[in-house]
């Protein structure tokens, strides 16, 4: 049990990293940004690349596959949303967008590296007992650390910095913020910086754990957006708190029936509370419908 | 002419697909990513229903079409109620979770094995066996589900589609049933869709989870808004452009392998382009998401 529960804060510690990235970015911006998953993606093949290829010690490569993932974030906030935004385009166009964006980098990195999984690690990775027996690998260990590390750093930088709160002040009102004078791009522009730079963090320990395939990054994308539909959205104690409950149930189905039924609990989770509880765990409401 | 044929098939099982979205895409303007999930619903419906129970063209066809009508109220209930981000999401969950019931369903689907053997349709004694029975079967589906969401979009009730699409709030404030509108045209979109499914189910008569992903929901998108989005012809151009563009890969000697990866390289780049240049699409009349 406490193994079982040990497993499923590690779970909804990936599920955290991934989802903080996100949410940054959808509060900002207001649009879904799913082209994020293949961000976390091109962050494990960046690390792969790097390391293996290129026979770089790790730490360099994990290094220099978070600078180059935030680059490219950055270069679809430029390349590709700022324009459309620019010609006053719809979220709903800039979601679209993402997804040709998601589509094409797949199908890219499959060109570049096969179809077939791939791994940077160097040999079996040992497992360390803890507490009551629990055994957790060291990348496990890790995605616990970075992940409490990435929600201080967001909640330090969201609350503690002038950049911070000109992104909260763009989040609840960006005309408003226009009209104060707020750089609104080069707000955009940190706010996909940051947020890849910790989704590559995600899809690197992720990678760590796991294997590097090119479709790796949905899955767990879907994964912390429910989860950050559950929690509440806007609210980071909320994204915790959904994904914990997310990876707790997946867990603990798993130990009663059996793993094939782990993601199908999660959508009866997300459509009960859309049913039930649709602001969320921590939300509120969103606004009517504005005219 | 075999091949010929095999493409002409292909692209009326693509038309219906992109006719059904764009009921939900171009008339009402709310986005799907499950459109892929009804598509497979559909596919091993039918599979299903003709292998175990000997079922004929019309049963199976029929049940196909009611089970994927029943499996969307599911999503659309909840869901749309709620902000369109909230039913966007849902149909990206239900997608995940539909590629996962199908993999791992085995009893009933198999799992990544795939169904293979699904007979040909049975008509009132008659089984369609030859690729030109085929294509008179396709091309009369095909014809008859792009003339269902003609009607519907030149219908009293398509014009409360456009309504909701332009101005929800509106569209409520005169009196239309928003909600019950939009769950009805989900239900006839993922219907139509399962139809689809059925036709490509028979057509290839081997079906596995790999052909019903996120992947070829979002190409069905692509089709209809690289076709233009809430036009009748845009669904058949995009179609039609998707499905044979990537069979000239073929001729300049790519090996499949690389040809389907190329392929989804082009249409995700294509689909970025034209949502950056021209939102209509080629031929639609409605800058989708206005």
């Amino acid at each position: 049990m406490a193994q079982i529960v040990a497993n499923a804060v590690i779970t909804a510690g990936s599920y955290l990293l991934v989802g903080l990235g996100f949410s940054l970015i959808y509060t900002t911006c207001r649009f879904f940004h799913l082209a994020h998953a293949v961000v976390l993606t091109a962050a494990a093949y960046s690390t792969f690349v790097l390391h293996v290829w290129l026979g770089l010690p790790l730490s360099i490569s994990v290094a220099g596959a978070v600078a180059l993932t935030a680059a490219v974030g950055v270069s679809m906030e430029l390349g590709i949303y700022r324009p459309l935004r620019k010609r006053q385009g719809s979220s709903s166009e800039l979601l679209v967008a993402s997804l040709g964006v998601y589509v094409s980098i797949q199908a890219l990195l499959t060109l570049l590296f096969g179809a077939g999984t791939r791994t940077f690690r160097d040999g079996e990775i040992a497992s360390v007992s803890l507490l009551w027996s629990v055994r957790v690998t060291r990348p496990q260990i890790a995605v616990l650390v970075a992940s409490v590390g990435a929600l201080s750093a967001i909640s330090l930088f969201l609350y503690r910095t002038k950049l911070g709160k000109t992104v909260r002040a763009v989040a609840s009102d960006p005309d408003l913020a226009v009209v104060y004078g707020v750089n609104v791009n080069r707000c955009f522009v940190s706010v996909f910086a940051l947020g890849s730079a910790i989704g590559a963090v995600a899809g690197i320990l992720v990678g760590f754990d796991g294997d590097v395939t090119p479709t790796m990054g949905f899955r767990i994308l879907v994964m912390s957006v429910v989860a950050l539909i559950v929690g509440g959205i806007g609210s980071i104690r909320g994204l915790a708190l959904g994904c914990l409950l997310l990876a707790l149930s997946q867990h603990l189905t798993a130990w009663w029936f059996s793993s094939r039924w782990q993601d199908g609990i999660v959508f009866v989770i997300f459509i009960s509370f859309l049913l039930w509880r649709p602001q969320g765990i921590l939300g509120r409401l969103p606004r009517s419908a504005s005219v | 002419m075999i091949y010929l044929a095999h493409i002409v098939v292909m692209v009326a099982i693509y038309v219906v697909l992109a006719a059904s979205l764009d009921l939900l895409v171009g008339q009402t303007g709310i986005l799907s990513l499950a459109h892929a999930a009804f598509y497979g619903i559909g596919a091993y419906a039918v599979a299903v229903l003709t292998l175990r129970l000997g079922a004929s063209f019309l049963t199976a066809f029929l049940a196909a079409m009611i089970v994927s009508a029943a499996l969307s109220v599911l999503l659309s209930l909840p869901s749309l109620r709620l902000r369109e981000d909230y039913f966007v999401m849902a149909t990206l969950g239900f997608q995940l979770i539909a590629s996962n019931v199908l993999g791992n369903w085995i009893d009933l689907t198999r799992g990544p094995l795939g169904i293979a053997g699904v007979p040909g349709p049975r008509i009132l004694g008659w089984v369609v066996t030859s690729q030109w029975g085929f294509v008179a079967l396709t091309l009369l589906v095909a014809g008859s589900a792009w003339t269902v969401a003609a009607c519907i979009s030149a219908s009293p009730f398509g014009r409360v589609l456009r309504a909701i699409r332009e101005d929800e709030l509106v569209a409520e404030a005169l009196g239309k049933d928003t909600i019950g509108s939009k769950i009805k045209v989900v239900a006839i979109s993922a219907m139509l869709a399962a139809a689809a499914g059925g036709l490509y189910a028979y057509y290839v008569t081997y079906i596995d989870p790999s052909a019903f992903t996120i992947t070829e929901s979002i190409l069905v998108l692509a089709m209809v808004i690289i076709g233009g989005a809430g036009s009748r012809l845009g669904s058949i151009l995009g179609a039609l452009l998707l499905v044979v563009t990537p069979e000239l890969l073929r001729f300049f000697g790519f090996p499949d392998s690389i040809a389907a990866n190329t392929r989804q390289f082009l249409f995700g780049s294509v689909l970025v382009l034209v949502i950056m240049i021209r939102p209509k699409g080629l031929v639609g009349r409605y800058g989708f998401g206005r």
